[in-house]
């Protein structure tokens, strides 16, 4: 796994549902189109709700590790 | 009785089964197969509430098997499919745990993916399916309440003889059996019968012996409780016949709370598609966005409303809903309502009215 200087890392191991995605909502609300998020959350309901809270928002998420998710900002 | 703002699934016992319940301990508390006129009695008395089932059922009488214990009659009835031992055994990602957790005494399963609809993938059913295997489809979710289309599904796997297991937990006689089964799952609490009774259904044309083997005459343990099964059947009756009057006005409830909730409430994800022949009338399961649904159901409880939630973020759970994932759909804020007959539509109104709120404060709380 590669993280770029440029992305924001959010480590929310540890984390219960559903702090991970609120954490993530908080961090991408004031970075600008196109910017990026490492977010890394190892609770169990994460994996499958970052993809729901993508559909939902319009960003994208691909998982890049074990626990660990790039956001791009739409 | 209480039953305002009881949102959860949990409904009291049916008033006619109520009724009968008192009597039957005191005219039906002799074993059937026994001598004796209380013997006869209860024989006679069991005898008509097989009757009122099977009418109630659309199935013959004695395809009907009474059990103590409705948790074990699917992972029994699924087990007793004449191939279980060597086919595949084939069940729908949003199947319920214990029907899924059969996998694990199977030579192999297959689990057939949902749509985001939580219609089961036919496409993937044909080519997993096979002359020899054992599938189980459920009639409807009892999270979501969203209904499998059995008229399609059920001949597909008739077209190759293999057994097909339907459970009827959430959808209960709310939905007719398909032309095609081998066996299906009818808990009386689907009719707001007893809790601790239950009716497995083995279709006369149909190959299926118990895989408990008890008794090798029975295919059940027989050890139910006479008073239950009679109150199961009154239940029934008076279930039937208050659907009939009930069942148009719960779902044009459930209608109004999709409409509502999507207008007032910002990222909500709600399952299913909610048509008529796709939902249940009563259940609704909506998942909202950076909320926890343990503290949404405690907020609700607060202000008289009950209702459970598929979220690992409540106390009860570690893993999120297994159907909620399998849909897609958000698995945390959620809660599940389901509407009882005789609900009043001014709680459904006044529980519109209150969301919103306890929404935004909850939102507000973590800052989001």
């Amino acid at each position: 796994m590669e993280v770029n200087n440029n992305e924001v890392e959010l480590d929310c191991i540890g984390a219960l549902c559903p702090t991970p995605i609120i954490q993530l909502g908080k961090a991408i609300r004031d970075l600008p189109a196109g910017a990026t998020i490492v977010l890394k959350a190892d609770d169990p309901a994460t994996q499958s709700d970052i993809s729901a809270w993508a559909r939902m928002t319009g960003n994208s998420v691909t998982a890049i590790a074990i626990h660990t998710y790039r956001v791009t900002k739409r | 009785m209480v039953t305002a703002g009881a949102f959860d699934g949990e409904h009291p016992l049916h008033p006619a089964g109520a009724e009968v319940l008192r009597a039957a301990f005191e005219r039906g508390w002799a074993r059937p197969d026994g001598l004796s006129a209380a013997s006869a009695q209860s024989r006679h008395l069991l005898s008509s509430a097989r009757e009122e089932i099977a009418a109630g059922l659309g199935v013959r009488t004695d395809e009907i098997e009474f059990w103590g214990e409705p948790a074990l009659i699917s992972p029994v009835a699924i087990m007793g499919a004449s191939h279980f031992a060597h086919g595949t055994f084939i069940a729908g990602a949003t199947e319920r745990q214990e029907i899924l957790a059969v996998g694990a005494r199977a030579q192999s399963m297959a689990t057939i993916p949902v749509s985001e609809m939580g219609l089961i993938d036919r496409d993937l059913l044909l080519e997993a399916l096979e002359s020899d295997s054992t599938v189980a489809i459920q009639a409807a979710n009892i999270e979501t309440g969203v209904r499998q289309n059995l008229a399609d599904l059920a001949p597909l796997v008739g077209g190759l003889g293999a057994h097909l297991h339907l459970d009827f937990a959430a959808a209960g006689p709310l939905v007719k059996l398909p032309t095609y089964w081998s066996t299906a799952d009818f808990p009386a609490k689907s009719w707001d019968g007893p809790a601790g009774l239950g009716i497995m259904v083995i279709n006369a044309n149909q190959r299926w012996a118990n895989p408990l083997a008890i008794n090798t005459t029975h295919r059940a343990p027989e050890s139910f409780s006479l008073p239950l099964a009679l109150a199961a059947a009154a239940s029934l009756t008076g279930w039937l016949s208050d659907s009939a009057r009930e069942a148009e006005r719960i779902r044009s409830l459930i209608t109004l709370m999709r409409t509502v909730i999507k207008q007032t409430i910002v990222d909500v994800d709600i399952a299913g598609s909610g048509d008529a022949n796709q939902s249940l009338p009563h259940i609704l399961s909506i998942s909202i966005l950076n909320v926890s649904g343990e503290e949404l159901v405690a907020a609700l409880a607060r202000e008289g409303f009950a209702v459970a939630s598929g979220s690992a973020c409540v106390a009860t759970a570690i893993e999120p809903s297994h159907v909620l994932r399998a849909m897609g759909q958000l698995t945390h804020g959620n809660i599940r309502i389901s509407l009882m007959h005789a609900v009043a539509e001014s709680e459904v109104k006044k529980f519109l009215a209150l969301l919103p709120g306890i929404v935004d404060r909850l939102r507000m709380e973590v800052g989001s």
